[in-house]
């Protein structure tokens, strides 16, 4: 039996967080924490070391997501996944972010989402195609062994 | 007084040119304001002043006799040209010059100054000899042009910066606005997926999840939209291959291949959304139908322009329509009939080798526009 994914959800919209926390339960996997706000987001993945933590870009109060992530990458082995309605707003390396997930994304792309996260992040390079729903930075692509050529194909 | 000493002075005036009277009488009589200075003397005093001066600065000739004709000059007037008429008699060169004069009464006139040195055969400096005209109107007119042409400028710049503010404000409107609509398409598709899982009835949690399909369908159509910087155009190809490879990805049949051959075609952003959701009617029917006792096959979606048309195929090689009898009067046909309608496309259902062929063609409003330019 595979390990569960710990997962932080970083979102300030309680009816989004809800569903991804029962969408990723549902999936398997563990929900370690889940964050409204900048500070408290911080404070959650420093303390519960999760595997990927998904943060919306805008968050309760007009606090950052992108300033949230930069201080969560002090946490050892923690991928950043952003979820966004303004992806154009990020830039193309996603400012240290692994990947980024456009907004409104459906519960598909979540359920295609995560099998090949936990690959990226458990046994890179992943076997399966990467869903079109999720765009990945390039140093991560590099990271995990993933060449630009391997996203070209769509299914056989 | 007076009189003896402009006298004395038309008489040297004489003795020098040796030309007698007319000269000096017209030099009197002329409308141009004339004085002549004595440098020898100290503080270059006046030594002749015509009756146009007089008339000019409203001072009487004994005022004005024996004096340094810088009584004229008053608060506003220019540093700098004084200077440069001092520098001018130092080194005994001509000078003309504008220069903001007051009369006698405190008004202030703009004096056109022309200034120059008289000297005899000897090369000795003798006089200097000046002529002034009262050039207020020309001045004003340029001042005030000068003027208003700055006002203009500065009218300019200050629409200018209000545009940009408002082309700014504006921006930032329709970025928030953007960002409303596609948080709230999520939060109703959240609200419809969170329902679903509690549905224990198999026929309604897949009528729900259906609905859920197609909500996500609208959401996926703004997630595109925006990404091109045209929000008035909206490509086919490109909602065709997210909405089909996440259907068949999740639907979790494996056995089930999508080809997609796909054409870019742009066409008007009105039609994003019926497209969106005909295309999720038509490869959900595919998913659900054709493959349905568990066996596996191809979806093939082809998008491609045909002449003034858009044409979309989504084709099975399932158990084709022998199978199943379509229900005109079920919810997903009666919703692809309204779709239909609204986007003036026709849906053909056609046998195809194996499966089913569904062809629907709609005129692509954008082509005519461009062509009709």
């Amino acid at each position: 039996m595979r390990e569960p994914l710990r997962i932080l959800i970083v979102e300030d919209e309680a009816l989004i967080l809800m569903q991804l926390e029962m969408l990723f339960e549902d999936a398997g996997h563990e929900v370690v924490g889940t964050a409204v706000s900048q500070d408290e987001a911080v404070a959650l993945a420093v303390e519960t070391k999760p595997d990927i933590a998904f943060v919306d870009v805008r968050l309760k109060g007009g606090s950052s997501g992108i300033e949230a992530a930069r201080a969560m990458r002090a946490v050892d082995g923690l991928t950043i996944v952003f979820m966004t309605a303004n992806v154009r707003l990020l830039p193309d390396d996603l400012d240290g972010a692994a990947a980024v997930i456009p907004k409104p994304f459906s519960e598909k792309v979540f359920g295609a989402a995560l099998p090949f996260l936990e690959e990226c992040v458990r046994t890179p390079p992943p076997g399966i195609v990467k869903p079109p729903g999720i765009r990945l930075a390039p140093w991560f692509m590099e990271r995990i062994g993933l060449r630009d050529a391997e996203f070209g194909a769509a299914l056989p | 007084m007076e009189s003896a000493e402009a006298w004395r002075l038309t008489d040297r005036l004489q003795a020098e040119h040796g030309k007698g009277d007319p000269f000096a009488a017209a030099i009197r009589a002329t409308r141009m304001a004339m004085i002549i200075t004595d440098p020898r003397l100290p503080d270059n005093p006046i030594v002749f002043v015509n009756d146009a001066f007089c008339t000019l600065s409203g001072y009487d000739r004994d005022e004005i006799m024996g004096t340094n004709c810088r009584f004229l000059q008053g608060p506003d007037t220019d540093r700098d040209d004084v200077r440069r008429i001092r520098e001018a008699v130092e080194a005994r060169r001509d000078i003309a010059v504008d220069l903001l004069n007051y009369r006698k009464d405190g008004t202030r006139f703009w004096n056109a100054l022309y200034m120059s040195p008289v000297v005899n055969e000897d090369g000795e400096l003798l006089y200097f000899f000046a002529s002034q005209l009262d050039v207020t109107h020309r001045v004003d007119a340029h001042l005030q042009t000068r003027n208003e042409k700055a006002d203009v400028e500065r009218q300019v710049i200050e629409r200018t910066r209000e545009l940009t503010e408002a082309l700014a404000a504006k921006t930032m409107l329709v970025h928030e606005v953007d960002h409303r609509v596609k948080n709230n398409l999520q939060m109703i598709s959240s609200l419809l997926g969170m329902q679903a899982r509690t549905f224990t009835d198999p026929d309604a949690q897949e009528k729900m999840r259906l609905m859920l399909d197609r909500v996500e369908a609208l959401g996926t159509v703004h997630r595109l939209l925006y990404v091109s910087d045209d929000v008035t155009r909206f490509d086919v190809a490109d909602c065709a291959r997210e909405l089909a490879t996440e259907l068949v990805q999740a639907s979790g049949r494996s056995e089930i291949r999508l080809r997609l051959e796909l054409e870019s075609v742009v066409t008007a952003v009105d039609k994003a959304a019926p497209v969106a959701l005909m295309l999720n009617e038509l490869v959900t029917n595919a998913l659900k139908h054709a493959f349905a006792d568990g066996r596996g096959g191809k979806i093939v979606v082809v998008v491609e322009p045909d002449g003034p048309d858009v044409r979309l195929e989504v084709t099975d090689d399932g158990t084709g329509m022998a199978g199943i009898a379509v229900d005109p009067t079920s919810f997903g046909q009666r919703l692809l009939q309204t779709l239909a309608r609204q986007l003036g496309a026709s849906v053909e259902r056609l046998p195809a080798e194996l499966g089913t062929r569904v062809v629907v063609r709609f005129p692509n409003d954008a082509v005519e526009k461009a062509a009709a330019r």
